[in-house]
């Protein structure tokens, strides 16, 4: 095999690795290059990404968490939209504007669109949503790697915080939010519906996965759905 | 070397030697020497070829789910032992380095290896984990710090091996512990940095050795030619071969380096036979013999394999354990000698016993049926090839705690059965599925009641009748007309019979052969009797029950014959684990995945398979039949269970006997666990088991091992508890001794009762329900 398609080879396993696979995607392997002794990390060299855990991780302070860092990664951590009301937790020195909840958006992705314009009614969250250690952890990694455009690495990462806690609404919501930047609106739309079902009692979370339902039926093309689940979300 | 030096030579000899005899003796000469340049051009090409293209083909290699490690999981520590141990965890006082792991009571300190996933890296990090009854309480890494969520590195439980069954895992020459080096090159090759590919010097003592001894008892042969011989060469023992393999030494030694030489040596060498696998290289090796990486093995486990090259089966340490131990023993004594090795250093390995883990841990015998369902997912995906020749590695959500508790319970139950019930039971197969009902992912799987002998994977492919296990989706479909049915509205279980379109007569049967008059819909789920069921059924329409059947998750297609509604069709136990994976998960279905993310050989992340949800039911609905399936388990067929586990656990499941009692099922779920169990005969004789004498009991054995969390559907909106008068179905007050709660969906419960001894009005819903039933 000669070389210049070795290397095209390589760089097309490279592109298609990072960018979404196609299913039936055949994986090609650079043949020259040994593969490490297994799979040891201290062995590993430029694959190792950026570290992952978050720095400061505000406890106890709901939903929204403040990760240092680039500009990719200053938005607060928001598993759902926040209202209009005061943010629970330190917030310091960050631009107030990223408080209000725009979700980061990846270059090359459709941007979504922050909900709160939806007239959800203010107020703080209730205790019983804030999020404990591991799901805040890894929802605070999806929230970076989506700001990097690793909407794949979000992705996972949000699944195993399902994993963690298979019941907690925030996690289907923030799943939801990632499929439809993946541009999957119909399973945005079936995770924010299994979210509704964990949120009873929860307004302003409910209100949130009706607004990201009304964003999803838009996207597939279903104006009259997404009225009717606006309204759902307004009501709330 | 070869081709340019010689011939200048002989020129210059034909220069000084005019004889005409000589010059046929010259051209002759000169003849064979374009050949042996043609040869050694030739040799030249496939020595560059082969080593500077793809050296190997490595095999997929298939990985357990890693397990997660965060405040308030639930996890005994023995079971994380468990897994610790399986991943070749050194029990030391204090953990003094990756894979290390130190256990003071409740306390576990380990530091772990670190790994690629695909969404990250985990750290190889020192970390403390303290449990507390069956959860972890405590989680906080190195000084001291508390730590959110870490995940151990997940276990390897098998490869997809290409038809010659080569194994090996790559390493590189920076990635191999002290000593290997040095003990590779005492033993087997003392001039290895010295020579040129092949060493006189070593042919000349083992020409020695051999003239004095009288018989073959050393070879001359380098490491390079040892590579050679593996590499390129077959087996056969003749002089040309000798000769192939010395000129193709000395060509591999003119275009690479030693490192490179060695690093081939170490990845290329066999050392030992695994089953139907040859394990190649060191890498691999250290993970068959001892279930640890290469980097962390100790000089008396360096100096076992070693000095199991000379002969790996000979040496096996496992077969011949005192031999192997014999042969360590040497290899240090030699270290000793030739001052590689302190000797004080030498005399505490050889103390130390062989350290090998029991079998090959990750034989790829261990979960034949697991890896059949991710092989059979991923060829869907990739061609053969990639599977087995890119070293892709494959990330699953095999849990193999609960894979070991799923197969002790099939085994003691079994054991049991046959105690019990005698001869019947040898000849009864087993199939049992595992999976996470909120995830769809399978967690465990058995496909024969010898689970670890690969065959027929019959919880993918024994196709059964289901019997019982369909009601769930006859009485979905009729709570998904709540204006119609309510659990407690009245089914007549009395003996009917109706013409098929085929003009044969069906003329169902209760298992007790009795009519049980005027039921609740409930109790006809719960006691699973089959005239009310059959009833209701062909009330509602055989073709709806199909259609609730297919939107549950079934893609098989069945005929809408009414012996459908007892469940004469067949379905497999991953079918059966789709369907009631729906009806656990609230009403959305999800495909039963296997396999998590692909990464490359090189850890680029290649595929995901996304969690994918579909609603295909009201959740009211869905509530009121898991209501139905928690009163199989306190009051119906499955009753059994809570004479070995707590009542309070909520369990919903139903129980599924065919004709005869071939087939034996149970289909159950808790909040965190579904699983299905399947017990027949592959001759689809008859079996002395019903689905609770039978498959409940593998199942309960199960749960009481996996220790589940109890099942808790949040109420939906429209559904709300009302209390009843449980023998007339009324409304009742709650004060009254005998009222029980029961949920309706809003708009179908009775009207509210009046306190206690006033005869209750009679609920108009129910007139009307009953009026047309009648």
């Amino acid at each position: 095999m000669s070389k210049w398609l070795v290397s095209a080879l390589a760089v097309t396993a490279l592109m298609s690795g990072c960018a979404s696979v196609q299913r039936g995607a055949i994986p090609v392997v650079d043949a020259g290059a040994p593969v490490s002794d297994d799979e040891r990390v201290a062995s590993r060299g430029s694959n190792a990404p950026v570290a992952r855990q978050p720095q400061a991780i505000a406890q106890d302070s709901g939903v929204v968490v403040m990760v240092p860092g680039g500009a990719a990664s200053s938005a607060p951590i928001q598993s759902f939209p926040a209202s209009s009301g005061p943010i629970v937790g330190s917030v310091s020195a960050q631009p107030s504007s990223n408080v209000m909840g725009a979700p980061v958006t990846a270059p090359g992705y459709p941007s979504v669109a922050p909900m709160a314009p939806s007239g959800i009614p203010g107020g703080a969250l209730a205790a019983d949503e804030q999020l404990d250690g591991p799901v805040l952890a890894l929802l605070t990694t999806a929230q970076q790697q989506q700001g990097g455009g690793d909407l794949n690495g979000a992705s996972s990462s949000l699944e195993r915080a399902q994993r963690i806690a298979p019941r907690e609404p925030q996690v289907l919501y923030r799943l939801a939010e990632v499929r439809l930047a993946q541009g999957d609106a119909a399973q945005a739309e079936q995770l924010a519906r299994r979210g509704l079902t964990y949120a009873s009692g929860r307004p302003s979370l409910q209100a949130g996965l009706w607004g990201l339902i009304a964003q999803a039926r838009e996207r597939q093309g279903d104006p009259a759905g997404a009225a009717e689940a606006r309204q759902q979300a307004g009501g709330r | 070397m070869t081709r340019s030096r010689s011939p200048r030579s002989r020129n210059k000899r034909r220069a000084s030697a005019p004889h005409p005899l000589l010059g046929w003796v010259v051209k002759l000469g000169l003849v064979g020497l374009v050949v042996l340049a043609g040869f050694a051009i030739y040799l030249d090409a496939v020595v560059q070829e082969k080593f500077s293209g793809k050296r190997w083909t490595v095999p997929a290699k298939v990985y357990a789910r890693p397990l997660e490690l965060f405040v308030g999981q639930k996890l005994t520590k023995t079971d994380f032992l468990t897994e610790l141990d399986a991943l070749g965890y050194r029990r030391e006082s204090a953990a003094s380095g990756p894979g290390a792991a130190a256990v003071a009571g409740n306390d576990v300190q380990l530091h772990t290896r670190g790994f690629q996933f695909y969404e990250g890296t985990e750290p190889a990090r020192r970390i403390n984990v303290r449990f507390s009854g069956a959860y972890v309480a405590g989680l906080s890494q190195g000084a001291g710090g508390n730590l959110a969520v870490a995940r151990l590195e997940p276990l390897l439980v098998g490869g997809l091996y290409p038809a010659h069954h080569e194994d090996r895992i790559l390493l590189k020459l920076d990635q191999v512990p002290p000593y290997l080096v040095e003990t590779l090159v005492a033993i087997e090759d003392r001039e290895f940095f010295k020579h040129y590919g092949v060493s006189l010097k070593s042919i000349a003592r083992a020409f020695w050795i051999n003239a004095t001894a009288g018989q073959l008892r050393q070879g001359g042969s380098t490491l390079t030619q040892q590579l050679v011989k593996n590499f390129y060469l077959t087996n056969e023992r003749s002089l040309s071969r000798k000769a192939t393999e010395a000129m193709m030494a000395l060509l591999l030694e003119l275009h690479y380096d030693k490192n490179e030489i060695l690093e081939a040596y170490l990845n290329e060498v066999f050392l030992g036979q695994d089953g139907q696998r040859a394990v190649h290289g060191f890498g691999l090796a250290s993970q068959y013999l001892f279930s640890q990486p290469l980097a962390e093995l100790k000089l008396h486990q360096v100096a076992l394999m070693v000095g199991m090259v000379k002969g790996p089966s000979y040496y096996n340490p496992r077969r011949f354990p005192e031999r192997a131990l014999e042969r360590r023993n040497l290899v240090l004594d030699v270290l000793a000698e030739q001052g590689v090795v302190p000797a004080e250093q030498v005399a505490a390995a050889k103390l130390k016993p062989l350290g090998v883990t029991q079998r090959g841990s990750l034989a790829d015998s261990s979960f034949p049926g697991f890896l059949d369902l991710v092989k059979r997912q991923l060829r869907e995906d990739y061609r053969e090839e990639d599977l087995t020749e890119e070293g892709l590695r494959i990330f699953t959500s095999f849990d193999p705690i609960l894979q070991l508790k799923a197969e002790a319970a099939l085994a003691e139950t079994l054991k049991r059965l046959t105690a019990g019930r005698g001869k019947g039971i040898d000849q009864v197969e087993a199939a049992m599925l595992v999976t996470s009902p909120e995830s769809g992912e399978v967690q465990a799987l058995i496909g024969s009641r010898q689970p670890r002998f690969a065959g027929f994977n019959r919880a993918l492919d024994a196709l059964r009748p289901i019997g019982s296990l369909i009601k769930p989706a006859v009485y979905l479909a009729a709570l998904e007309r709540p204006s119609q049915y309510t659990l407690t509205s009245w089914l007549s279980d009395t003996a009917f019979s109706v013409k098929g379109q085929d003009g044969q007569v069906w003329k169902p049967q209760n298992y007790d052969r009795q009519a049980h008059g005027n039921v609740f819909l409930y109790q006809a789920l719960a006691n699973s009797y089959n005239l009310s069921t059959a009833k209701l059924g062909l009330a509602l329409g055989v073709p709806t029950v199909l259609k609730t059947l297919e939107r549950l998750g079934v893609s098989r297609e069945f005929p809408a014959y009414p012996s459908m509604l007892l469940g004469a069709g067949s379905l497999t136990p991953l079918e059966v684990a789709g369907m009631y994976q729906t009806l656990a998960n609230g009403g959305f279905n999800t495909p039963l995945r296997g396999i998590r993310s692909v990464l490359t050989a090189e850890g680029e992340p290649l595929k995901r398979y996304p969690f994918q949800i579909q609603q295909r039911f009201d959740p009211g609905a869905i509530y009121l039949v898991q209501n139905a399936m928690q009163r199989v388990m306190r009051e119906g067929t499955g009753r059994s269970v809570y004479s070995q586990l707590p009542a309070s656990l909520n369990l919903a499941g139903k129980t599924g006997t065919s004709n005869d009692s071939r087939d034996s099922w149970f289909a159950g779920f808790s909040q965190d666990l579904l699983t299905v169990v399947w017990l027949g005969r592959d001759d689809n004789g008859k079996t002395p088991l019903t689905g609770a004498t039978g498959a409940l009991q593998v199942w309960t054995g199960f749960m009481r091992k996996a220790d589940p969390l109890p099942l808790d559907m949040p109420l939906p909106d429209n559904v709300s508890m009302v209390w009843i008068d449980p023998r007339t179905g009324e409304g009742s007050d709650a004060s009254c001794p005998q009222a029980r709660q029961m949920p309706y969906i809003r708009g179908s419960e009775p009207a509210p009762g009046s306190a206690c001894g006033a005869p209750a009005p009679a609920a108009e819903v129910m007139d009307w329900v009953r009026g047309w039933l009648n």
